[in-house]
């Protein structure tokens, strides 16, 4: 450390020793020397700074004063909760989630289901871990005995749900014609049969739909026919563009009211 | 297999890279000989029109797609997977023995007289177990000694025999070959070491990551390899199965690794059944089944072909099922049920009154340990299924005389917030 500093003044005074030898008085000492070559009258090309080895401002020293983060416990032991309740905020795991706790994304304990805060240990799990569980009872002591059956809640009620009622397709108007719905019972039948919401799937963006072939048989489903079109009946032809004229103006109008 | 028809194998395989050959299996003199072209002469099309040509298709051997058609066709099913085939194929069936390899016929050597070597010892550690039993208990001093001292005597037997032939190229190749008899130790020896090494494991997670352990019994230690299967549906342990399949009653492979008969029970069951009133689960059995023979040997277990149907008018009480098979169902909306099967080994000669089970034992509210307790049973053997509400099971429910339970529906309960408590304003000046 010390030498690199010392070569500098080092080699100015062997300089300046060579330069004007009448000038300075020889000594033996070579520390003598350095003091004389240091001394600021000598030389005024020789400048000696004296850097800063530490820093001084910004995080060198640490952050004396930010806000807080609110850590820390927000129930107690025995304290009740629901589920969703956080427990215990904390950066990096101090406590463990333990009975009827999760811990989310920045280590938060919280209650998963309803009921009482235990702060325990577990040595059949973990030898060093502290954890924090919900007891259902509030004298039940955790960790419950781990060969036991594991005490559960259902959380969930049973309901009497009316079977669903046959799709009730609206008979479409105009050209189109209604046909026989249901075939006779000694007839095989032609149509798969329509199941309401049996036959959804989970499509591509996580919305159950019905299936592509499924929705092109809808349809055939309902019974739904379509007049046959003959080439060169202008009268249907005509019929058909009125309707759709008509249907556009309609709208068109409904455009028009809702812009004032 | 002729001589010739080996020899010219490796040049039908080059054939084959170039393209696939009318038949690969059928004599080659009729192997093309247009190596650049990739379509078939016409008068090898005419040629394959002639039945007769696939007489010596050998189910054995056959290794393409085509001649495997061909030999069912025939009404002969190939033997074995299609690689297991080619396999045999390009590899010559020449013994060991007879093998060209000096290396590989040293070594054989060298554990041939290792062999001798365990066959001697047995022969030793025999004469001396034969010996202690002969000596008097009292000369040995306590009892106890001498019966720690033959038990350790028979372990180190057992031992020996497994040493013996573990390294023998035969018996690999018989075990890989599945032909291993199970009444010798060392095959058992080997499929338990093999079931161990991914099978089991596999079992052990599922049943620990789905919390049987804890829920249904305390803890398990499973000594045979359980299959499940419903009908020709094999059921992976933990799969989640459809209804309409479970309905039916399963049919079970254990394949215990020690030897010797024994008696099992089997045991089916449902560790999921929801109380709304309680706001908790309990469990119900589906099936048991007793006194069921079982050994290396013999490891079917039909569960539907236990009791064959016998004429009424006799009224004997049933040998094996004490309660019949019950489908699994769930409601809609309630999470998924477990369906544990236990094999459950009975007592030494002891023998399971199934008139006495069926009328004592309830299928709800079910527990396992007290009826292991009750009948002194052991777990031997373990696997799992789940079920869960899906498009047949309301015709699962309907058939199982569960009418009513189709429309009832399991929906989450509302949780009740806590009540907000206003803190003291004046902390905030």
């Amino acid at each position: 450390m010390l030498l690199p500093r010392i070569y500098a003044p080092a080699r100015a005074v062997i300089a300046l020793s060579k330069a004007s030898r009448s000038t300075i008085i020889r000594s033996s000492h070579a520390l003598d020397a350095l003091r004389f070559a240091n001394a600021p009258f000598l030389s005024p090309t020789l400048t000696i700074v004296r850097n800063a080895s530490h820093q001084s401002q910004g995080r060198a020293n640490g952050a004396k004063d930010g806000p807080g983060k609110r850590l820390g416990a927000k129930k107690t032991g025995e304290e009740y909760v629901i589920p969703g309740n956080i427990i215990f905020k904390q950066r990096g795991t101090v406590w463990f989630p333990g009975e009827n706790c999760a811990m989310g994304r920045d280590h938060t304990i919280y209650a998963t289901e309803s009921g009482y805060v235990k702060y325990y240990r577990d040595p059949v799990k973990h030898p060093k871990r502290q954890y924090i569980g919900v007891a259902f009872k509030r004298h039940e002591s955790l960790p419950y005995p781990s060969n036991a059956a594991r005490r559960r809640r259902l959380n969930m009620l049973a309901t009497q749900v009316e079977p669903e009622p046959e799709l009730q397709v609206g008979i479409p108007e105009g050209d189109i014609v209604v046909g026989e719905k249901i075939a006779s019972e000694s007839t095989v039948r032609a149509q798969p049969r329509a199941k309401a919401g049996s036959q959804l799937l989970m499509g591509k963006n996580y919305a159950y739909r019905e299936a592509n072939w499924q929705i092109g048989r809808a349809a055939e489903r309902a019974g739904v026919k379509v007049r046959e079109f003959v080439r060169g009946d202008r009268f249907r032809a005509w019929r058909k563009s009125a309707a759709r004229k008509a249907a556009n103006a309609e709208r068109r109008g409904l455009r028009a009211k809702k812009r004032k | 297999m002729t001589a010739g028809k080996q020899a010219v194998r490796p040049l039908n395989t080059c054939l084959r890279c170039i393209r696939q050959p009318a038949s690969s299996n059928v004599s080659l003199p009729a192997a093309p000989s247009r190596f650049f072209s990739s379509s078939t002469r016409n008068s090898e099309e005419a040629q394959l029109q002639k039945s007769d040509q696939f007489s010596d298709l050998d189910p054995r051997l056959v290794d393409n797609k085509r001649d495997e058609k061909r030999l069912i066709k025939t009404g002969v099913l190939p033997i074995g997977s299609r690689r297991r085939r080619a396999a045999l194929r390009t590899a010559p069936d020449i013994p060991f023995e007879q093998l060209p390899y000096q290396c590989f016929q040293e070594a054989r050597k060298v554990l041939q007289e290792d062999r001798q070597e365990k066959i001697r010892q047995i022969e030793v550690i025999r004469k001396r177990i034969a010996n202690l039993e002969s000596q008097d208990a009292a000369v040995g001093g306590e009892t106890g000694v001498k019966e720690g001292r033959l038990r350790s005597m028979r372990n180190h037997l057992e031992e020996l025999k497994i040493f013996a032939d573990v390294n023998d190229p035969i018996v690999k190749k018989r075990f890989e070959d599945g032909e291993g008899d199970m009444n010798k130790p060392i095959y058992r020896y080997l499929a338990d070491r093999k079931w161990r090494q991914h099978k089991r494991m596999v079992l052990m997670q599922r049943v620990t990551q789905m919390n049987l352990v804890p829920d249904v019994l305390p803890k398990i230690d499973p000594v045979a390899d359980v299959d499940l299967a419903f009908g020709r549906r094999n059921v992976q342990p933990g799969e989640i199965v459809d209804s309409r399949v479970s309905e039916m009653v399963p049919r079970l492979r254990v394949q215990v690794f020690d030897k010797g008969e024994r008696l099992v029970t089997v045991v089916v069951v449902d560790a999921d059944v929801p109380v709304p009133e309680k706001d908790m689960f309990t469990y119900r059995c589906h099936f048991i089944a007793s006194n069921i023979p079982l050994s290396p040997t013999n490891t079917s277990v039909a569960l539907s072909r236990l009791d064959p149907k016998v004429d009424v008018s006799k009224e004997a009480p049933p040998k094996h099922i004490a309660l019949p098979w019950s489908p699994p169902w769930a409601n809609k909306g309630a999470p998924y049920h477990r369906l544990a099967v236990f094999v459950l080994q009975q007592a030494e000669g002891e023998i399971v009154d199934t008139a006495k089970v069926a009328k004592n034992t309830k299928r709800d509210g079910f527990i396992l340990r007290s009826f292991m307790d009750k009948h002194n049973l052991k777990t031997v053997g373990i696997t799992m299924f789940r079920t869960q509400w899906d498009e047949g099971m309301a015709g699962v429910m309907e058939r199982a005389g569960l009418g009513d339970q189709v429309n009832v529906v399991f929906k989450r309960k509302r949780v009740e917030k806590l009540p907000y408590k206003k803190k003291d304003p004046s902390r905030y000046h």
